[in-house]
């Protein structure tokens, strides 16, 4: 075994194009795996002091330490209430009409579609700044509510786009034959064609939930520091932070929900589900 | 009532709830902030100013350079990596093609934050790579933190995966058998690249660059936790302009000039789209 630990040995023992293979492989998870799994070993490290590689000690310190802090624990709690919400309204907005999109044809359809382009295209900041005005004249400052219409704003485009295709995807004969044998249209759809579009709904519930997790400029901006969300509260960590170790456990936090999710979900993500959300048919 | 017009209510019914949050929270400020753009911060009258600001000033003149530097260079390599990475994907059927190709699905779930705080504690002075380095008496200072490279660097970690999957999607949809037929007609591996292959998934490419493109023109997360002081990203610019100088009528017409920017590859991509004339459909 030690003998494969000879580069040349290895090269020979596995062919020329496994051996390029493994070298990819192995930049790959350096790359993109190294920064994640360095900060995951940081947050078990009691005592971390340059220039050792592995931490002197391991522990839970500094998970104590989150934990014993307020208002990062009320940061966590206000997260997940806007993220719910978030998810919960843009999918009773945006579904129905990612329906209309996908089974009429009217004046207008591409245009509709089209303007949800403009949230990628404009500068974020300079749809929340303009809105802010808004804001303000309607008391929307620092509330849960005017940190929601903003979260809606940055995921709306996909739980349009991703659904449409979605539902496009269903054969129309299938809800014919439904119809056909007395069923009505609402319940056609919601034994029928909604089923067979939970691939795209999912993807499209999937961003939206944690594109609402990790918002933070428009957040910080319309939020004025009374709805502290995790990620508001993490800019904090990581700008002033003593400790590198504070932030590699909040990172964590933050990641959990995403890994959880995406687990759970790991049937419906795959590139072709994922692609239909930047493609407009 | 007709059918068709009974038909045309429900199809302009469920879409309008979206629409007219999309034009309240979307396009109304952008409006007002194109308005806003040309007003004098004390009279409120017309004044072209507030963009001669941001193309005479030499230190914003830089940031636009800056920003156009950074985006390109990522836009570049993004698009290369992801298309070779593409091609493996699709075309080796292995263990570890098979394992890349489950492995870059993640990054694009990872909270922004969390990613650039991890890249931080590996690339930085006392980070990682330089803890490596020590090992063997060599003291490794990558010089990533607050500068282009950084950055480009970053934005790769968060591109590369996403320029694949897109490229990926747009691969997985040529069947083997036409590649097959070519080549039993005679055609070299390139000659099927560049006549078959290339042209296939062109589309998807300029999809995928295009988002590339219009996310790092404004972003924000990784310049604010990564960038340096001087020359700036647009997106701290125009936080700056917004947030530390109060200079409303100055922010919103940065905006616009990044909308502008933005612009030139959203038409590309929206020519790329919709080339049939099917805008009213």
């Amino acid at each position: 075994m030690l003998k494969m630990l000879d580069p040349r040995r290895f090269y020979h023992a596995v062919g020329r194009r496994k051996f390029l293979e493994f070298i990819l492989l192995a930049a790959f998870i350096l790359f993109f795996y190294g920064p994640l799994l360095n900060m995951l070993m940081l947050a078990f490290a009691n005592e971390y002091q340059a220039p050792a590689v592995l931490p002197q000690e391991w522990g839970f310190k500094w998970w104590r330490y989150v934990f014993s802090q307020q208002s990062l624990v009320s940061s966590i709690v206000q997260s997940f209430i806007v993220a719910t919400v978030t998810t919960v309204v843009s999918m009773i907005l945006c579904i129905p009409a990612a329906y209309s999109i996908a089974r009429f044809k009217y004046r207008g359809r591409k245009l509709f579609m089209l303007s949800f382009l403009l949230t990628n295209a404009f500068p974020k900041l300079g749809i929340y700044t303009s809105i802010a005005v808004l804001f303000y004249k309607y008391n929307l400052m620092g509330t849960y509510t005017g940190v929601v219409i903003i979260h809606m704003i940055n995921s709306m485009m996909f739980m349009v786009w991703l659904p449409a295709s979605a539902f496009r995807a269903v054969h129309r004969q299938q809800e014919e034959a439904a119809r056909d044998v007395g069923a009505g249209p609402v319940r056609t759809f919601f034994k029928v064609t909604l089923p067979m579009a939970v691939p795209g709904i999912a993807v499209a519930t999937l961003y939206t939930f944690l594109g609402s997790m990790e918002e933070a400029q428009g957040t910080m901006l319309v939020g004025l520091a009374k709805v502290q969300t995790m990620p508001v509260a993490m800019y904090g960590i990581v700008l002033d932070s003593s400790a590198v170790q504070i932030g590699a456990v909040f990172a964590i936090l933050l990641i959990i929900p995403s890994a959880l999710l995406i687990f759970a979900m790991r049937k419906f993500i795959g590139p072709e589900a994922i692609a239909g959300g930047f493609k407009m048919k | 009532m007709s059918k068709s017009l009974k038909q045309k209510l429900v199809a302009y019914g469920l879409v309008m709830p979206a629409f007219l949050v999309v034009m309240l929270t979307v396009a109304y400020p952008i409006i007002s902030a194109v308005i806003q753009s040309f007003q004098d911060e004390d009279t409120g009258a017309f004044t072209l100013d507030n963009y001669k600001y941001f193309f005479t000033d030499p230190a914003q003149i830089k940031n636009i350079l800056y920003t156009m530097y950074v985006v390109i260079l990522t836009v570049v390599i993004a698009i290369v990596v992801a298309y070779l990475l593409a091609l493996y994907l699709r075309f080796i059927h292995s263990g570890i093609a098979k394992t890349i190709g489950t492995l870059y699905l993640l990054p694009r779930f990872v909270p922004a934050m969390c990613a650039v705080y991890a890249m931080i504690t590996i690339i930085r002075d006392s980070g990682l790579v330089n803890r490596f380095g020590q090992l063997f008496g060599l003291d490794l200072k990558l010089g990533l933190m607050y500068n282009a490279s950084g950055l480009i660097v970053m934005n790769l970690w968060f591109n590369i995966p996403f320029a694949a999957l897109m490229i990926t999607a747009g691969l997985g949809a040529i069947p083997d058998s036409i590649i097959e037929g070519a080549r039993d007609v005679g055609a070299s591996k390139l000659k099927v690249f560049t006549s078959m292959i290339l042209p296939l998934s062109l589309k998807d490419v300029i999809i995928a660059a295009t988002f590339v493109f219009m996310t790092n023109v404004g972003s924000f997360t990784t310049p604010y936790l990564m960038g340096g002081n001087a020359p700036k990203m647009l997106g701290i610019a125009l936080f700056d302009q917004f947030n530390r100088y109060l200079a409303y009528n100055r922010s919103a017409a940065l905006s616009v000039i990044m909308f502008l920017i933005c612009s030139v590859s959203a038409g590309v991509y929206i020519y790329t789209n919709l080339k049939e004339k099917d805008w009213e459909q």
